[in-house]
């Protein structure tokens, strides 16, 4: 039987390894995958503890979330597409403009 | 200015329709209600009030109508006003009462502010002087403000409004009411003042008369706080009505009065609130006359001699009065004797006169209650009589001689006595009128001047016998006689003595001016330019001057001054002619003694300032100069005794003083309290503003360490200490 610690275990790895990849990369598309890492593992939290309980609303949730991060995505990638437009590069530590 | 010396004809037929006009309205309204005139009193106001917004309305489409338009108000309330005074003084309509008419004008739940008309003889006696004078200033206005162009709208406009406030303090039935128009006249007064706003004298003189008369309208307000708060009521006939609550509340009637007369002070400019009168003089000549020496500054006087009932209540009231009179009869005088532009010395003097008045009311208030203290029966106040005599006299002939002073600044347009002379020829009529109205204001004997003068001196000098500070005041007043008759004696000699041709050295252009740009000095003898002001200027001259001759007279002819003006009916007369008045007046020692100083005075003007053939007095400049005594007397008086020094002196120190603290608070308190804050956050927000690095690493792990911290404080710190959330 898989435990629900077997769960949090694994999305608490995802979380993680997508905070990994959001601090320590520069490119731009690879943070952006390392964010839609961590919400995986948000979404690996609601199906199993929706299988858990018996109640479907987690799975409901766990959709609407892949509907909005797909939504994010594509923002996000256009957002870097006019960025490149402009500057030439979406390499992060380049674009450090905005700061004290 | 027009060069024609008859009136123009239009005019004429002005005046006489806007009589014939006033005269049957007047006649109209007695015979349709067959009552007096007296119950018309509340329309004497209304009419010049009418004036004022005609003008308003209508002044600017034709500035020729300002005039007419204030004339024809002014001609309606002056025949009201004469007739009242005819009923009050020859009918006796209010039997040595009053007549008193009023309406709500709105309520509260205990008290109703009634405004109404309150006539007795008082008010008669100044209905009297003002319905003469405001006439015929008005009048002289119109030629002498000929050539003012647009701005005689302005000038007729503010005038109305004036004479409108002023009818209305006169006729008004309680002290509340009377305020409203005392407060109006001021501000009248401050527009006049400052007519010819553009000139920053006129201006800084216009506000120093408001802001001086202020100081006094503020203890005028305390003291009819005090009575509303002590009786109830502010109306005349109530607070008079009963002696006997006057009686019990001695405290507060002394109080009252006290402020009562501050109110005064400020308005007939009393040591030591007369500065602002002499400033006053920026305004047109016409406004002096009538608000700065005829009428306005008569308010003062009035509102004493209408508290006179209050007043006899308070010795010390009585005293003071007496005592700010004399000393400001003496110190103005002194002060008269040294000026030389002649509009300030009719100023100084207009004071020194209205401190005669005060001398005269405090006198006559403290003979009464001293009377009443020893029991006798209180049955004729002289020196409130002389006062208001000299009330009256002191109004034609000071409204002639400033009226005069008017023609002469109008002919050589100058107010610098040492720069006139010689203008008796070509100034006939003003010159002797003039000279009218100096003999009268000298005390010379059977002119106006001497017969109310003669009755205050005789007034104080009977108080002396009992109350030893009256003694000293006799005898300032006695002082203040004689230097009044030399001054005004001086500013005739100066201004129309001599020959009327004269030296005048002129800065002109050399003959080399082209070439080396030299400037000399050219002596050379020119004919005086001034010629006789034109008929209708002179005609109200004219008219004030034989006013100022005999309106004394009143004193012993049908049945006496103090008959009418003081019990309001004939009384005790024998006859047309008061000979026991003139007998006694003949057969004192004290009459000969005042006289003798009033000669004196003269004689010293005459043999001092008379301009020999060559134009000049026996003391000139120079001569002044050359005498060390002189010369520090001099100096003293003509800088008004360091007095407006003194006060502008304390008056800057005092609030340097505290703007100076209001300063350093505010620079190191307040702008301390924000700086200090603005620089702390600055210093900790210059280590904060470094997190902001640009990158978003950076950022992402802040936010990631962030949301550890959270998870270790609430999970882990808290429940060990025990907390929750």
């Amino acid at each position: 039987m898989i435990d629900p610690i077997h769960f949090i275990l694994f999305s608490s790895l995802l979380l993680l390894i997508g905070a990994y990849g959001v601090i320590r990369n520069k490119n731009s598309i690879v943070v952006l995958m390392s964010v839609e890492i961590m919400l995986t593992a948000a979404n690996v939290n609601f199906v199993a503890f929706s299988t858990y309980y018996h109640d479907l609303t987690g799975q409901v949730v766990a959709l609407f979330i892949t509907t909005i991060a797909a939504a994010e995505v594509a923002i996000g990638l256009a957002i870097l597409l006019s960025l490149f437009k402009q500057r030439d590069t979406i390499e992060l530590d380049l674009l450090n403009r905005l700061r004290w | 200015m027009g060069e024609s010396k008859g009136i123009p004809k239009i005019l004429l037929t002005k005046i006489g329709l806007f009589f014939t006009f006033a005269f049957v309205f007047l006649a109209y309204l007695l015979m349709s209600s067959s009552q007096s005139a007296i119950y018309y009193s509340w329309m004497i106001p209304v009419f010049p009030l009418i004036a004022f917004s005609l003008i308003l309305m209508f002044g600017l489409q034709d500035t020729e109508k300002g005039g007419s338009i204030a004339l024809f108000g002014v001609s309606f309330s002056s025949v009201f006003s004469l007739a009242i005074a005819f009923d009050l003084f020859v009918n006796g309509t209010a039997h040595g009462s009053y007549v008193e008419s009023s309406r709500v004008w709105f309520s509260g739940s205990t008290y109703s502010f009634e405004f109404g008309t309150y006539i007795d003889s008082l008010a008669g006696l100044l209905l009297l002087v003002v319905g003469v004078v405001s006439y015929l200033v008005v009048l002289f206005s119109i030629s002498y403000m000929d050539d003012q162009g647009d701005r005689r709208v302005r000038y007729f406009a503010e005038i109305s409004l004036f004479i409108a406030a002023m009818y209305g303090l006169i006729v008004a039935n309680s002290f509340l009411l009377m305020f409203i128009f005392w407060e109006l006249m001021g501000v009248c007064s401050y527009l006049l003042i400052g007519f010819w706003y553009e000139k920053p004298s006129a201006a800084s003189a216009a506000k120093k008369a408001f802001l001086v008369t202020r100081v006094g309208d503020v203890f005028l307000l305390l003291g009819l706080v005090i009575l509303y708060n002590t009786f109830g009521t502010l109306r005349y006939s109530e607070l008079f009505a009963d002696p006997q609550i006057l009686m019990d509340n001695l405290e507060e009637v002394k109080w009252a009065t006290l402020c009562l007369f501050g109110g005064s002070v400020g308005k007939s400019a009393q040591f030591p609130l007369h500065v602002w009168l002499p400033d006053a003089m920026e305004g047109p000549t016409t406004v002096s006359a009538l608000i700065h020496a005829a009428t306005m500054v008569k308010a003062g006087v009035f509102l004493v001699a209408r508290a006179f009932p209050l007043i006899v209540h308070s010795p010390d009231t009585a005293i003071y009065i007496a005592v700010t009179g004399g000393l400001t009869a003496l110190i103005a005088a002194s002060m008269a004797m040294v000026m030389n532009d002649i509009k300030r010395v009719l100023a100084y003097s207009t004071i020194s006169q209205l401190g005669y008045m005060f001398l005269a009311l405090g006198t006559g208030a403290w003979a009464f209650w001293h009377s009443a203290h020893l029991g006798e029966e209180p049955g004729f106040s002289q020196g409130y009589m002389a006062g208001l005599l000299h009330l009256m006299n002191h109004a034609f002939f000071k409204a002639l001689l400033f009226l005069g002073s008017g023609a002469v600044i109008h002919a050589v347009h100058t107010q610098d006595m040492r720069e006139m002379g010689g203008l008796r020829k070509a100034m006939p009529i003003t010159s002797a009128a003039m000279g009218l109205g100096v003999l009268s204001i000298a005390g010379v004997p059977f002119f106006s001047g001497f017969w109310s003068k003669d009755e205050i001196l005789e007034a104080v000098h009977h108080n002396a016998a009992h109350e030893g500070i009256f003694g000293a005041l006799w005898f300032m007043a006695l002082l203040t006689a004689g230097m009044t008759a030399f001054y005004m004696t001086r500013m005739w000699m100066m201004t129309f003595s001599g020959p009327s041709t004269r030296f005048v050295s002129n800065v002109v252009s050399s003959k080399d001016h082209s070439k080396t740009g030299n400037w000399v000095i050219k002596e050379e003898k020119v004919a005086s330019h001034a010629h006789e002001a034109p008929l209708i200027m002179t005609m109200p001259l004219m008219i004030l001057a034989s006013l100022a001759v005999v309106s004394g007279l009143s004193l012993v002819f049908g049945g006496g001054f103090s008959s009418h003006v003081y019990y309001g009916e004939p009384h005790e007369s024998h006859g047309m002619v008061q000979w026991e008045i003139i007998d006694h007046i003949l057969s004192s020692s004290l009459t000969y003694l005042s006289v003798t100083v009033g000669m004196t005075g003269i004689f010293f003007g005459i043999i001092f300032y008379k301009r020999g053939s060559d134009g000049k007095a026996a003391f000139s400049t120079e001569f002044v100069n050359d005498i060390w005594i002189l010369k520090i007397s001099h100096t003293f008086l003509s800088n008004r005794l360091y007095m407006s020094d003194l006060f502008n002196w304390f008056g800057t120190r005092t609030w340097d003083t505290f703007s100076m603290i209001c300063d350093w608070f505010d620079r190191n308190i307040i702008d301390g309290i924000v700086n200090k804050v603005a620089s702390i956050s600055m210093y900790f927000s210059n280590s904060a503003r470094n997190l902001t690095t640009g990158f978003t690493g950076h950022y992402a792990s802040l936010t990631l360490g962030g949301l550890g911290v959270l998870v270790l404080l609430t999970r882990v710190v808290m429940p060990f200490m025990g907390w929750s959330i």
